[in-house]
């Protein structure tokens, strides 16, 4: 049901994207910072997933509250002439990386978990013969 | 995915979900197609709206700066033209100066004319009514410049009779025979009417006894007014 609505809202969120207004390039850089905010957070939401920590108001509130916060901060960076959005960056990218890396240990360890029980039951198979 | 324990939560999960992709990827491409269409050249101008207004700022300086420089060159140019005219009219009366300079007398000159000698002789002596006679004549007949004995003859020139016809004074100088009176102009013409039966000088004179006679000369050289001109009396006129 959540893969149905993950690749639906995708879909529909390509189709917005495609006829949305272009904006100005003046603003882009708002709009980049804020993209990789909500991708930091999307990545927290599943590393906590995996972790069975996963919680509905920490998500929705990190992946709009970050965005929003993101862009403020780069605004206020801009008119004070210091690339904060410099260090947003750092920080999202940096736990982007964080739990793609939780993420990845997780799914080692179910494979090699599941190739031990293959062995074992394999060996269970020949012992039993 | 299946193994959360708020279960009942689900429906909320899934609609936050879809949201949050529809928002993420719709946002995505939006930038996605920003940063491909934006031309090089229009970041450039567009990254910082203050460079622009400097741009506007500094442009329209420099128009105003170009205007006032037109302004001066166009001055320097009145101003040249003024200092040419000057230069043509300050040429103009250089020359119209010689001329009147020459025509008052002050300079020396020379030319084609006709030198006459009147010498006293024992039955008829020259007096001042002969040179003033002949000097007329000469003028009558287009003479430019006249000289008696080297003194340069003007409009203001004397010529008289002094101490009972003893001498002349030309000039307030006083001379003495033999008188040349030398003139510049037509040579031909001027002995003519000098030399004309019955009413030239020359001829009233010869047949009158006086010993007198003309001769044309290619170069005659007549020398400058010598004295000062004096201006005391005569005030112009100021003619309106």
């Amino acid at each position: 049901m959540i893969l149905i609505a993950i690749i639906l809202g995708c879909v529909v969120g390509a189709l917005i994207g495609i006829n949305m207004p272009m904006i100005s390039y003046t603003y882009s850089g708002y709009l980049a910072i804020a993209i990789i905010a909500a991708l930091d957070s999307v990545f927290g939401g599943i590393a906590s997933t995996l972790n069975k920590n996963f919680d509905l108001k920490i998500f929705v509130t990190g992946f709009f509250g970050n965005a929003i916060l993101s862009i403020l901060l780069t605004y206020l960076g801009q008119k004070l002439n210091v690339d904060i959005y410099l260090a947003a960056i750092v920080v999202f990218v940096g736990r982007m990386f964080n739990n793609l890396a939780i993420i990845r240990r997780y799914y080692i360890e179910k494979w090699s978990e599941n190739r031990r029980k293959n062995d074992k039951k394999e060996e269970n198979k020949t012992v039993g013969k | 995915m299946k193994k959360f324990k708020w279960r009942a939560d689900v429906t909320a999960v899934t609609v936050v979900v879809f949201i949050v992709c529809i928002v993420l990827v719709s946002v995505m491409l939006m930038q996605f197609r920003t940063i491909e269409q934006t031309d090089l050249i229009e970041i450039e101008t567009m990254r910082e709206s203050e460079l622009r207004e400097a741009l506007v700022d500094w442009k329209t300086k420099y128009e105003e700066v170009e205007k006032q420089l037109e302004d001066v060159n166009k001055r320097i140019e009145e101003y040249n033209k003024t200092i040419e005219d000057n230069e043509a009219a300050s040429e103009l009366i250089d020359e119209e100066l010689k001329e009147s300079n020459i025509l008052v007398g002050k300079t020396d000159v020379y030319g084609e004319g006709i030198v006459v000698t009147l010498v006293d002789n024992d039955n008829y002596k020259i007096i001042a009514e002969d040179l003033i006679d002949l000097v007329n004549e000469l003028r009558y007949a287009g003479a430019e410049a006249i000289s008696i004995n080297e003194i340069r003859v003007l409009a203001t020139t004397d010529i008289v009779d002094m101490a009972g016809y003893t001498y002349i004074l030309v000039n307030s100088q006083r001379i003495e025979g033999p008188y040349v009176v030398k003139a510049i102009g037509d040579k031909e013409y001027l002995s003519s009417i000098l030399n004309l039966r019955g009413s030239g000088f020359v001829d009233r004179s010869t047949t009158l006894g006086k010993n007198v006679s003309s001769r044309q000369e290619n170069r005659v050289e007549i020398p400058k007014y010598n004295n000062e001109f004096k201006i005391d009396y005569m005030r112009e006129l100021e003619s309106e």
